[in-house]
């Protein structure tokens, strides 16, 4: 490598950057006003804060649909060539279906399925 | 599937099969004692296990675990660390409000990632392996939840893991596209057929780069050690800084000899800047550090960056050289981090160094442990610490690496400084903070830590040997 | 053979009691502490016994026991093991050192039995026989070494013993400063070994020093100086030698042990270890001879003007071990190692016997206020008497004259012998003598005027009393030709060391013997008629300049602070910022400067952290893609 055309490369994109930069903040039409400021530019002003919390049993059950959802993403395409994989990939799709299981016994354990 | 894999895979199995076991004992009757007690013997078993297919190997499972001496020896030292990490959990965990028995479950996720890792010979173990440890340290640093600086570590080290994430698989894509092949052994003979290296190939190993040396906590990708380390459960900091880097390490050490990465002069220079880099950032930042926790961090980057140095070597004698740094460095971290373990007390960390004052006169024992810990970070001889800066300084002047050696020697230099600040701290007049007791399992695993620096700087022989017998890639 | 793997434990016996007292000694009570501390030596000195057994069973054919304990450092050319080994003359000094260490031991527990620091005591005194016996077992220099620094460790610890005193921290401080400047000098010269033929195992720098150094050869010359060094400074000799008699701020038990009986003869062991060394450079042998004949000249007219019991015998031990020196200097090895073990008997009772004398007078040091001790305590006379009689070398009962007498023989007749040499033997014979018994009559005879407050205990007499049978019959392991020729102890020497050469002129060791005895029986005469019979004659030198210049020790402390002490220390007030400091300040600041510089990084923020993965991976990237 030449070190002159990377340093050359590295003047080059500074000089780049810098001119667009300085470039865009000259050239355009400047108007000031409270509505550019906004977060959602729609035209009504935006009311509270931002950091609103929401319910935790949204997540939790949108987790916990994740479990079920899993299972189908798995169980459909398994289902489809049962008969070909035989003995074994039905074993495996048990200890799946346990390990799954286990995971909603434990959530039910937590009360994590009573709405709160 | 033979017997022989099946056999070979046992210690993993008995990882993966623990969770689960400890999930189902927590749904039906929910006991701290009995979970950490089986969680004791599950690492014990898988540990054992190790002796069971010490016969078989080496062996692999094509097309993506290898199982040799090499990873035999990282699961070792993998489950004896988390073995330790947990011991000294007992206490902390077990005080936190709240769910406690789940930090086990996510302790062993973990350890399956890293022991993953050891064994991997392919880019998507390599892959499978840091995710499964990276998801798991996600929880485990934010275990105290109801802990500002606990959340705030999670998401940092979420956020910057997954950038990290990203980049090492995009790296593994380019390289795959440039060669063909996700395996370390096609991919280094591809490399040797090919030639020099394309753009491609290149810019992949840049990229995979970013993730290993987020992982390592290597300049520049280094930011989030402190925070991170503040933030977690100081047994969660002592994994991080063990079992986790060691087994990045392992597979780094792996992947890169296989692909003689060294012998490409590019990447050579920026293995070497980043070394140096990371040696003197680290130990630079730490001098003013008041905080016990953000201090061995910063001690940490500047480690990694003397171990790498390793891998320039490109010899057999570096990697034992390495192999024998990485336990001393283990032993010291989680001798130090396991001091902080025990005298944190429910409402408090012990993690700022004016807590430390008067140490000595008040907790004899553990002050000496925390003193020989700090000089064996150090490198002061008759501890571990000295042997193994010896031997990494020493292959690399076998190697010809002078400028690495001399920046190691020169940024040690200012290590010490901030390791005997601590010491001087616990030594000088007793201070008013109340300490907590410390249990006797503690006092056990410290002392045990401690003798074996000890015998680890003063008769290095016999752990030369184990290693001399186990390796050779 | 087995046994010889005894030999590692020797030393690890005492470092173990050690550590016990050390980290346990605040559980342990007074009496436990005492047990442990002087139990182990009692050990190791039966293991001495079953090791040297073994080795005189063993002995024409093997002379050396080696064990390697294990390989500590095998780096290159470097290797460095634990590793001791035992050869005669190893063996007579851990015979010293475990026997009258245990003795030593044995008294402590009562000495120091009101004290309050006593597992201190115990601990420091452990840890230095340890010290000691890593010294004298060590195969290679390094080891050496580390002994070497232990037992200057262990001698500055025990100085300083009594903490609370400005003056004994005063002491110890200096006892450790001025044999540091040998060590310096020692040290580069083991590096010029090491450096010179890549080894540091002790017996192969010998034999490779012997064939490839010529005699007389500069770097020859250069290095056995330089160990000479070193040796002159534990061994408190000429010029180093100002720093023994403040080191009696130390208890009794320790000057004994310590400051008498071992630590000061590591100088003796070293250069007998090192005699191929030492015949390489004649230049430097000779000086040893010179240097130790002017110490025992100077140590004994200081001791004769000196008030403070225990400096008097500090004194007599410069300048015994002169002696020694003197011996060495002139070749005759065995000789120096003989008077080494009898100087140890009677030094070690001296000094014992002055610490009860001490005790029981309520820390009285000054010799003018005791007096008529015999009758109160006669014990202690009896055996003080004994030792003093060896130390003075009278003739035919003591052990003293057949060493000290072999010495004077060889400082004439030997090849490097002169008469001059003889001559200041003598004249130092007829001083040690002389202040030896004024000790004796001032302490122990006239009116009292101090009374004993207390009886000294079994624990205390029965070491003396045993030391004092050891200073009578010690001598018969060596006899001169002219009397009984029975030669064991120099037979035992000479498996390592050299054959003394001797000048051919004739037997004239009889009329020697004669003439040293007569001096010696002078000396005790004098000593009765200027110090009992007419002290009005000693009374008036007493206030004589002479005599201050004497009790100062030749003025060498203040020549030293003068010379060297008040140069430096204004050197230093006007020097406080030169360009050194500079460096070193500047350093520091540019590491404090690039640490606030880099912390503006670490500030917690996510998008900093990004970012600075984002210039990595561009720095990388442009860098590779660049070639």
């Amino acid at each position: 490598m030449s070190s002159e055309s990377l340093i050359l490369f590295f003047i080059v994109g500074a000089v780049f950057v810098g001119a667009v930069l300085i470039f865009s903040s000259l050239v355009p039409p400047k108007s000031k006003n409270p509505q550019k400021s906004e977060a959602y530019e729609c035209g009504i002003p935006t009311t509270g804060i931002t950091w609103l919390q929401f319910n935790i049993g949204y997540y939790l059950f949108a987790i916990l649909f994740l479990v079920f959802d899993v299972e189908t993403v798995f169980v459909f395409p398994w289902a489809v060539v049962m008969k070909e994989l035989g003995m074994i990939a039905f074993v495996e799709i048990i200890i799946f279906f346990v390990i799954l299981g286990l995971g909603l016994l434990y959530a039910w354990k937590k009360h994590a399925l009573i709405w709160e | 599937m033979t017997e022989t894999d099946f056999l070979c895979l046992t210690p993993f199995l008995i990882l993966a099969l623990a969770p689960i076991v400890i999930m189902l004992v927590i749904s039906i009757f929910r006991n701290y004692e009995i979970v950490f007690g089986f969680s004791l013997l599950s690492l014990i078993l898988a540990f054992a296990a190790l002796f069971f297919i010490a016969p078989a190997i080496p062996h692999s499972i094509q097309p993506l675990f290898i199982i040799d001496m090499y990873s035999l020896f990282f699961l070792g030292i993998i489950f004896i660390s988390a073995f330790i990490v947990a011991l000294l959990s007992y206490n902390y965990i077990k005080r936190l409000e709240g769910v406690r028995e789940e930090y086990y479950i996510i302790l062993f996720t973990s350890t399956l990632g890293a022991a993953l890792l050891a064994v991997a010979n392919h880019f998507v173990l390599f892959f499978l392996g840091i995710e499964t440890l990276s998801i798991s340290l996600y929880i485990l640093i934010a275990f105290q939840r109801t802990k500002d600086n606990s959340i705030e570590a999670g998401i940092k080290y979420l956020i910057l893991a997954s950038v990290s994430t990203a980049f090492l698989l995009f790296g593994m894509g380019l390289i795959y596209t440039a060669f063909g092949s996700m395996m370390f052994s096609e991919i280094a003979t591809a490399i040797s057929l090919q030639g020099p290296l394309t753009s491609l190939a290149i810019t992949g190993f840049g990229m995979m780069l970013v993730g290993i040396g987020f992982k390592l906590a290597l300049v520049p990708f280094h930011a989030w050690t402190p925070d991170v380390y503040q933030g977690a459960p100081a047994p969660v900091s002592a994994y991080i800084a063990t079992v986790s880097k060691g087994a990045v390490m392992a597979v780094l050490i792996r992947f890169f000899f296989n692909i003689k990465g060294f012998d490409d002069h590019y990447l050579f220079i920026i293995i070497s800047a980043i070394a140096i880099l990371s040696m003197f950032i680290g130990n630079i930042l730490a001098i003013r550090q008041q905080n016990i926790k953000r201090l061995l961090a910063y001690s940490s980057i500047a480690n990694m960056g003397y171990l790498i140095i390793i891998l320039l070597t490109g010899t057999n004698k570096g990697i034992q050289a390495s192999l024998f740094y990485l336990i001393s460095y283990f032993i010291t971290t989680i001798s130090a981090f396991g001091v902080i373990t025990l005298l944190s007390n429910a409402k408090n960390e012990a993690e700022m160094i004016s807590d430390y004052k008067g140490l000595f006169w008040k907790r004899p024992f553990v002050a000496i442990v925390f003193t020989l810990a700090l000089l064996s970070l150090a490198g002061i001889p008759i501890t571990a610490g000295f042997i193994g800066k010896f031997y990494v300084i020493f292959e690399g002047m076998k190697a010809g690496l002078m400028l690495l050696v001399f920046a190691m020697i020169i940024s040690s230099v200012i290590g010490l400084y901030y390791y005997l600040r601590v010491i001087t701290t616990m030594f000088s007049p007793a201070g008013e903070t109340t300490l907590p007791q410390i249990t006797f399992m503690g006092k056990f695993t410290l002392a045990a830590i401690t003798i074996s620096i000890l015998i680890l700087g003063i008769y290095p022989g016999w752990l030369i040997d184990i290693i001399t017998r186990f390796v050779g890639l | 053979m087995e046994k010889s793997t005894f030999i590692a434990l020797l030393p690890a016996i005492p470092l173990f009691s050690f550590l016990v007292l050390a980290l346990f000694g605040n559980k342990l009570s007074r009496k436990a502490t005492g047990f442990i501390g002087a139990g182990s030596i009692g050990i190791v000195a039966l293991l001495t016994l079953i090791i040297a057994t073994e080795f005189f069973h063993s002995l024409p054919q093997i002379k050396t026991y080696t064990v390697v304990v294990w390989e500590w450092i095998n780096a290159g050319n470097l290797k460095v093991n634990i590793s001791f080994s035992l050869d005669s003359l190893s063996l007579v000094f851990c015979f010293v050192i475990t026997f009258v260490g245990f003795l030593i031991h044995l008294y402590s527990i009562a000495f120091m039995a009101k004290d309050e620091g006593i597992k201190r005591f115990f601990a420091y005194m452990n840890l230095f026989v340890a010290s000691m016996l890593i010294l004298v077992l060590a195969d290679n220099i390094l080891l050496l070494y580390l002994g070497w620094e232990g037992v200057g460790l262990c001698s500055y610890l025990l100085i300083g013993f009594w903490y609370k005193e400005p003056a004994n921290g005063y002491a110890a401080r200096k006892a450790f400063i001025i044999t540091r400047i040998g060590d310096t000098a020692m040290i580069i010269g083991i590096f010029i070994l090491f450096i010179t033929f890549g080894t540091v195992n002790i017996h192969e720098l010998m034999q490779l020093a012997s064939a490839k150094w010529a005699s007389g050869s500069s770097i020859a010359v250069i290095t056995a100086a330089l160990l000479l060094c070193g040796a002159l400074g534990k061994s408190a000799q000429l010029p180093l030698q100002t720093w023994l008699p403040d080191a009696m701020a130390g208890p009794s038990p320790v000057s004994a042990l310590i400051h008498a009986a071992t630590m000061v003869t590591a100088g003796v062991y070293l250069i007998a270890r090192t005699n191929m060394l030492f015949s390489l450079a004649p230049v430097v042998q000779f000086a040893i001879a010179i240097i130790g004949a002017l110490t025992l000249l100077i140590a004994g007219f200081s001791a004769l003007a000196q008030h403070d019991l225990k400096r008097i015998l500090a004194y007599s031990t410069i300048s015994q071990i002169g002696y020694m020196f003197l011996a060495l200097g002139v070749g005759a090895w065995s000789a120096a190692i003989f008077h080494f073990m009898i100087h140890a008997f009677f030094k070690a009772l001296l000094f014992l016997g002055a610490g009860v004398v001490i005790l029981v007078l309520d820390e009285e040091h000054d010799i003018f206020k005791m007096g008529g001790l015999r009758k109160k305590m006669p014990v202690v006379f009896w055996t003080f008497l004994i030792g003093s009689a060896s130390l003075s070398a009278l003739p035919l009962i003591t052990a003293g004259f057949y060493s000290k007498d072999q010495i004077l023989w060889f400082a004439y007749s030997s090849e490097s012998g002169s008469l001059w040499l003889w001559i200041a033997g003598i004249v130092g014979a007829f001083l040690t003598a002389l202040y030896s018994f004024r000790m004796i009559f001032i302490v122990f005879f006239g009116e009292s005027k101090t009374l004993p407050s207390f009886n000294a205990g079994k624990l205390m007499t029965v070491p003396l009393v045993i030391l004092a049978v050891l200073s009578l019959i010690g001598g018969f392991v060596e006899l001169p030709e002219s009397f009984g020729n029975f030669h064991p102890f120099s037979k035992l020497i000479e498996n390592v060391l050299p054959v003394v050469l001797i000048k051919d002129i004739g037997n004239l060791e009889i009329l020697f013997q004669l003439l040293s005895a007569v001096i010696a029986l002078t000396g005790v005469y004098l000593a009765y008629i200027i110090y009992f019979k007419k002290p009005s004659l000693s009374a008036s030198f007493n206030h004589s300049h002479l005599n201050r210049f004497f009790e100062k020790g030749w003025g060498f402390d203040k020549l030293y602070d003068t010379l060297i002490v008040v140069p430096v220390v204004w050197l230093s007030e006007i020097d406080k910022n030169d360009f050194f400091d500079w460096m070193n300040i500047g350093l520091s600041k540019l590491a404090l400067l690039l640490n606030s510089l880099f912390s503006i990084t670490q500030n917690g923020k996510l998008r900093w952290y990004l970012m600075s993965f984002v210039i990595g991976i561009a720095f990388i990237l442009t860098f590779m893609l660049y070639k």
